[in-house]
């Protein structure tokens, strides 16, 4: 305690000094806090909007994300024999459907989404669910960009069978505004019963990209069983399809973070280091006196290693909101990416992510200061006296 | 207009590796690299190709082993592709059944004649073959739309980084003029102006600073092959994840020399503003 109220007293003499050493840490530690926040955040995130969803189970004709693979067939046969499983509670297909609207700057590219089943994949925010022919709900982003209400109007153009086919447009009916927990950034949705997006697109094709289904027991068990009843589809839990991302979709920004997490780590290391070692060479005159004055070797190895835990603990400390801001502004870029769920965030913070932060810089401030409490305590007390009135 | 295009295989799992009779007057395809190795195929093995409902399986010599262009869009997936002359595709793929004439194909790549206007060709194409969509390569945009979005992270990320470095940068040299207060007191005090110690404190930030940027250069310079060589190994793929190009050398150089060069002078100048006495302790 005392040897820490004394390294404050070094830091205090030469608070510019301090103060830039402080700051340095805390850039530094802002950095490393997102870049640990990034490393899982995107599966977090994934696992949270899985979760909202109150589906367990996600059933595909090929096992590829929404929109890259091929689409099911016989979806009413499907649901059917889906539906006598006891082990399933709500069951539900959707077809998504490339489409375009008359946005106020020309065509605007939006999505619409059929469903059939039990449950709807969205939150009504405003107004109701849709529940006759011709009714959609939109997307919040939809509503601002076309300023829609529910009662307005909803004018697309689908493209059910391929990229290039224009259909002659449709007019459906907006009775409110959802969330869809999945809608991409940049194409916005509008939802609807399965024979609305049928009408949209002027033919009925009992067609499915996907259909979610939630379980009523152990999800794995379930899951087995649907397996076992649709051998052709392929079946997912929650978990595997996280396990599929964490392994292709979301590496990128692991290693990424891994490589940074390191680099920072380094960075604050060597320079935490020269400023320690620099700082206790200007001072080995000093130090030798209060040894000759009789304070122990381990008393004036203790005061740099305080100091070096000050510098660290309270750039540590500024950086939490500094790392906390910077996140936001990181997380804003990355949003605009194309293909990425609006409401899916790069950082996330967990309690696992404060500890590693806290230790890796604890490790670090311990790292840093090994090399000047050597120079400390190998000080050779008569001769540095000697230099020092000398010179 | 190129004659091969690429097949998504469907098929080649599970294919027999005994299907390998050296047979010349079969039709050839080129197999990808991973392909190749996932199936353990090399070059003259006879191959069994078909559409994806397995119908219509034709055998085919296996004539090269390509590397996929990378393709940063399909990172972490392994590229399992064969290339087939088109005529072969659209004999696979095409139903017995279907009138002639129905024969499709994705895209046309098309090779122009030097000093020819990409952008004027594909207006003129789309204008006179209405149903098709022409674009110069170079507008890739909606392709590029993830990468450009990275840039600005890693730019974003640099930024923040150089902040950092500056903050120490300047600690640095603010202890380290410090530790020279007494000589340049002496310096004062024997009459040398303040002018005069600044220059030198400027040419000798000027050397730092440039063999401190040479020195990151050069450890940019070999951790780019180690970097791209781990991420080349991790993705299997040959994409290029770090390049020290000349003009990311130069903006580093640019940032670099000026901001070691600063730090030394404002340090250096918060120090000679005080009285040559002090300074010199005396």
């Amino acid at each position: 305690m005392i040897a820490l109220r004394f390294a404050w007293r070094s830091l205090v003499r030469q608070p510019a000094r301090a103060l830039l050493g402080v700051l340095g840490v805390a850039a530094v530690g802002a950095l490393l806090f997102d870049m640990l926040m990034l490393s899982d955040g995107l599966v977090v995130s994934m696992r949270d909007m899985l979760e909202r969803t109150g589906f367990d189970i996600r059933i595909t004709a090929s096992g590829d994300l929404r929109r890259a693979g091929d689409r099911m067939h016989d979806t009413d046969a499907t649901l059917a024999a889906l539906r006598r499983l006891p082990q399933l509670g709500t069951v539900l297909a959707i077809r998504f459907v490339e489409a375009e609207t008359d946005g106020p700057a020309g065509p605007m590219a939006m999505t619409l989404e059929g469903v059939q089943g039990d449950a709807r994949p969205w939150t009504v925010l405003a107004g109701r669910d849709p529940a006759g022919d011709g009714e959609v709900v939109v997307s919040r982003a939809l509503a601002d960009a076309l300023r829609l209400e529910p009662g307005g109007a909803l004018t697309v153009r689908a493209r059910c069978a391929a990229s290039n086919q224009v259909l002659p447009p449709a007019r459906l009916r907006v009775v409110g505004i959802a969330e869809f927990p999945f809608e991409l950034v940049g194409d916005p949705t509008a939802g609807a019963a399965m024979p609305t997006l049928d009408a949209a697109c002027a033919s009925r094709t009992d067609e499915a990209d996907i259909i979610l289904a939630s379980a009523l027991g152990e999800v794995d068990a379930t899951a087995a069983a649907v397996r076992a009843a649709q051998p052709r589809l392929n079946v997912a839990t929650n978990e595997q399809v996280l396990g599929r991302l964490q392994r292709n979709g979301f590496t990128y920004f692991r290693q990424i973070s891994a490589v940074l997490s390191a680099v920072t780590v380094g960075f604050a290391l060597l320079l935490i280091t020269v400023l320690l070692t620099v700082s206790v060479n200007q001072r080995l005159g000093e130090i030798a006196a209060l040894r000759a004055l009789g304070f122990s070797r381990r008393r004036v190895v203790a005061d740099v290693l305080c100091e070096s835990i000050l510098i660290v603990g309270l750039g540590g400390l500024v950086s939490l909101p500094l790392g906390a801001a910077l996140a936001r502004g990181l997380d804003g870029i990355l949003k605009t990416m194309p293909g990425i769920p609006g409401q899916m965030n790069f950082f996330v913070l967990e309690p696992a992510t404060l500890g590693l932060h806290a230790g890796l810089l604890a490790l670090t401030a311990l790292a840093a200061a090994l090399y000047p409490m050597q120079v400390v305590a190998r000080l050779p007390i008569a001769a540095t006296l000697r230099a020092e009135v000398l010179s | 207009m190129r004659l091969a295009v690429l097949a998504i295989l469907a098929i080649l799992a599970g294919l027999p590796a005994a299907a390998v009779a050296q047979t010349s007057e079969l039709p050839t395809v080129l197999v990808s690299r991973q392909a190749a190795e996932a199936l353990g195929l090399s070059i003259g093995a006879v191959v069994q190709v078909a559409p994806p409902d397995g119908s219509r399986a034709r055998d085919f010599r296996v004539a090269g082993i390509y590397e996929p262009t990378p393709d940063p869009s399909r990172l972490g997936n392994a590229i399992h592709a064969v290339r087939l002359h088109l005529p072969d595709l659209l004999a696979l793929t095409t139903p017995p059944d279907a009138p002639k004439g129905a024969e499709s194909v994705d895209a046309i790549n098309v090779r122009l004649t030097p000093g020819t206007d990409a952008l004027a060709f594909s207006r003129d194409v789309n204008a006179r073959l209405p149903g098709l969509s022409a674009r110069p390569t170079t507008d890739a945009g909606a392709a590029a739309g993830p990468f450009r979005v990275l840039e600005r992270f890693h730019l974003a990320i640099a930024i923040v980084t150089i902040l950092a470095s500056t903050v120490f940068l300047i600690a640095l040299t603010v202890m380290l003029v410090d530790e020279r207060r007494e000589t340049v007191g002496v310096l004062r005090l024997i009459g040398l102006p303040t002018s005069r110690v600044l220059a030198q404190v400027l040419l000798e930030g000027v050397l730092v600073a440039s063999v401190g940027s040479a020195f990151g250069l050069a450890l940019a310079v070999v951790s780019e092959g180690v970097i791209n060589r781990f991420f080349q190994w991790r993705y299997d793929t040959a994409l290029l994840f770090v390049q020290v190009t000349p003009s990311v050398a130069v903006t580093c150089v640019l940032i670099a020399i000026p901001l070691g060069v600063s730090a030394t002078v404002v340090a250096s100048w918060l120090l000679l503003r005080r009285n040559a006495l002090r300074l010199a302790r005396r």
